[in-house]
């Protein structure tokens, strides 16, 4: 039995390719594509308080990014989906926003990390099957399961803090 | 009347095997094979042809007319091989079953043969229901038109169209023996009125076509429709058996969201031909040019595979994957796989799922059996057995499957999510459906696939609201996904 390490599904020896969730079995080689590192430490410990603010989003807003350390916040008005990971041109990963220069390698993010997706007159977090997971508010999303994002909120990938405001 | 080139090939000995090891290679084949011992479909036939080769070689007098016919036959190079590519070389010795895929290649021996224009019998069945008014019946009409343009003098065409009926409309002729003006002005006044009903029209095409029907031609039948057909499923899958066994192979194509994909697979997979998809009238001509193009070009025709495992092996699935991408039927032996094409080999992949083994060292695993009629020498019932066997052993050294498996196994993998999520639904698993719609999306834009990706994540969220997918979604992901698994296009050959 091989237990699939991005999904844990049960596979028959000899699988290659996970049969619940896609992804290869195998252990990356890293000799083409960058893969993401599952991190050390569990992350679960870096603390972040839930904020209550509104999750009202009409379609005039934008969103404000804050990532923790960064020079600058990232501002965009988010189409229908917004994907967040970093480039990788060796698998053709293209996330619409590329967290590379904020150390996304370092710090566990996915290629193909997590989205923001618009909804009525409001938006939703979800994570896309990420290695080191999507937390909101420090909490650990389920992948696949969105949920709603308030102004305020704390969004960690992996382990990449960054802050949402809206607009 | 050529002879069985083959039989020592079957038996699995050398030429100048002795009386004693012919007889052990029998047992151990019938040990394998015998439908007692061994229930797979694919094994009953390859026992008969065990027991016949050992009927002839058995025989001192018998054999001996063999060698001599055997020795006449002056170039002995096979006309097509069997390559087989494991995911693993050895397979470790382990308490209980275990996965291991064979991609099975198989490619013109003697490609240097000078390509010849194949004689075409070709039959167009043409759905002339009601829904096929306007765009899609008019450019069916100038594809037929195009086809008949370009079909050679010696090709035979056949066209009948059907609603709730069936008309010939072009009686099956030779194109150089009648006005190619006067069969296009026929193919004109084809008016689109009434029900779709398939069988009519296959029944109409299958008697057409038996007309000309000829080892030496490729015969093949096209059904181009865009509805579904009701109550009449069973008789068209019956008429599809009888074409096969008469090297008669039926391929479709769907026009627009209302057809129904899994009837024309299961159909047109049992004959060797293929199904496609196609969204919009425009690109009919595009389509079945390009079809009919690659029927001349085939090198060897009514291609089929037979695969035996042994008798605690399970084949799990076999999907083709190379020239045209369809999962193939299990429960027919052999497996048509159509036509093998001079420049593009015909490449299966095979699911196996092996037993626990308790004893290391080489074993068999499986016999498969590849035989088709080769075009350029008008030899019938060519064959090429490759016996696989594998290597068990405690602690097998690491190795990583071969690139080619990994390519194909893949993009495979996509294909199998999406029909899984169909699966889930038809067994009314709302959260399962959603949750591999959701992780194919995931996987297909991780692949830079985004429009794919953009529709599984529309489909997702169709079936966790209203229980279902969308006709148009459903056969997109299908396609799209059995498309990944094309080759990509060459580029245009450099002038001069």
């Amino acid at each position: 039995m091989i237990i699939c390490p991005h999904c844990q599904a049960e596979n028959i020896e000899g699988t290659i390719f996970c049969e619940q969730c896609g992804k290869s079995l195998l252990a990356e080689s890293g000799a083409s594509a960058v893969s993401t590192q599952r991190l050390d430490k569990p992350t679960d410990d870096l603390g972040a308080k839930a904020t209550w603010g509104t999750a009202r989003f009409d379609e005039h807003a934008t969103i404000v990014m804050h990532i923790h350390e960064a020079p600058y916040p990232i501002e965009l008005k988010p189409a229908q989906e917004t994907i967040l990971g970093r480039v990788d041109s060796a698998s053709g990963a293209r996330p619409h926003i590329d967290l590379t220069p904020h150390g996304a390698l370092q710090k566990g993010v996915s290629r193909i990390h997590a989205a923001i997706r618009r909804g009525d007159d409001t938006l939703t977090l979800v994570d896309l099957g990420s290695v080191n997971g999507t937390y909101l508010n420090g909490q650990r999303l389920v992948p696949n399961q969105p949920r709603v994002l308030r102004d305020g909120d704390e969004v960690r990938l992996g382990s990449l803090i960054s802050h949402i405001y809206f607009k | 009347m050529a002879i069985n080139q083959h039989l020592y090939t079957i038996l699995g000995v050398p030429p100048d095997a002795s009386p004693e090891e012919i007889k052990r290679a029998y047992r151990l084949g019938a040990q394998r094979f015998h439908p007692d011992a061994n229930p797979h479909p694919g094994a009953a036939i390859q026992f008969r042809e065990i027991a016949s080769a050992y009927e002839t070689l058995s025989n001192s007098a018998r054999r001996a007319e063999y060698d001599r016919q055997r020795r006449s036959i002056a170039d002995r190079r096979p006309y097509f091989t069997v390559h087989v590519t494991p995911s693993r070389r050895v397979v470790t010795l382990l308490d209980e079953p275990q996965v291991l895929y064979l991609l099975t290649e198989v490619a013109p021996g003697r490609p240097e043969t000078k390509p010849r224009e194949v004689v075409v019998n070709l039959t167009l069945i043409i759905d002339r229901s009601t829904s096929m008014k306007g765009a899609r019946l008019d450019q069916v009409k100038a594809a037929a038109h195009h086809i008949i343009d370009n079909l050679n003098e010696a090709d035979i065409i056949s066209i009948v169209s059907f609603s709730d009926r069936a008309e010939v409309v072009v009686k099956a002729t030779p194109v150089g023996r009648s006005e190619r003006l006067t069969l296009k002005a026929l193919v004109s006044t084809m008016q689109a009125n009434g029900g779709t009903e398939i069988f009519k029209g296959l029944d109409q095409g299958f008697r057409e076509i038996k007309k000309y029907l000829n080892k030496q031609h490729v015969n093949h039948m096209v059904l181009l429709t865009d509805g579904q057909t009701y109550g009449d499923e069973e008789a068209c899958f019956a008429l599809a058996e009888k074409s096969t066994q008469l090297g008669v192979a039926i391929s479709g194509l769907g026009i627009g969201q209302d057809w129904n994909d899994v009837f024309l697979d299961k159909l047109t997979s049992r004959t060797g031909g293929t199904s496609t998809y196609i969204d919009s009238p425009k690109v009919v001509r595009k389509f079945l040019e390009e079809h009919v193009r690659n029927l001349s070009q085939a090198y060897a025709e009514r291609v089929q595979f037979s695969v035996a495992p042994d008798a605690d092996v399970i084949l799990e699935s076999a999907f083709k994957i190379t020239p045209s991408p369809m999962p193939l039927p299990l429960d027919v032996q052999p497996i048509p796989i159509g036509a093998l094409e001079y420049n593009r080999p015909v490449s299966v992949l095979l699911q196996f799922q092996l037993p626990r083994l308790t004893r290391d060292g080489a074993r068999p695993m499986a016999r498969l059996d590849v035989t088709g009629d080769i075009m350029a020498a008008d030899l019938e019932d060519y064959k090429a057995i490759n016996d696989v066997a594998i290597e068990v052993a405690a602690n097998p050294p690491a190795e990583s499957p071969p690139p080619s498996i990994l390519n194909a196994l893949g993009k495979l993998t996509l294909y199998r999510m999406q029909e899984k999520a169909q699966e889930a639904i038809a067994r009314g698993d709302v959260a399962e459906a959603t949750q591999k719609l959701n992780n194919l999306a995931t996987r297909l834009l991780a692949g830079g696939q985004e429009e794919l990706a953009a529709a599984a994540r529309t489909e997702a969220m169709r079936v966790s609201q209203t229980h279902a997918l969308s006709d148009e979604g459903s056969k997109m992901l299908k396609y799209g996904t059995r498309a990944l698994l094309l080759p990509p296009p060459e580029e245009p050959a450099q002038q001069g």
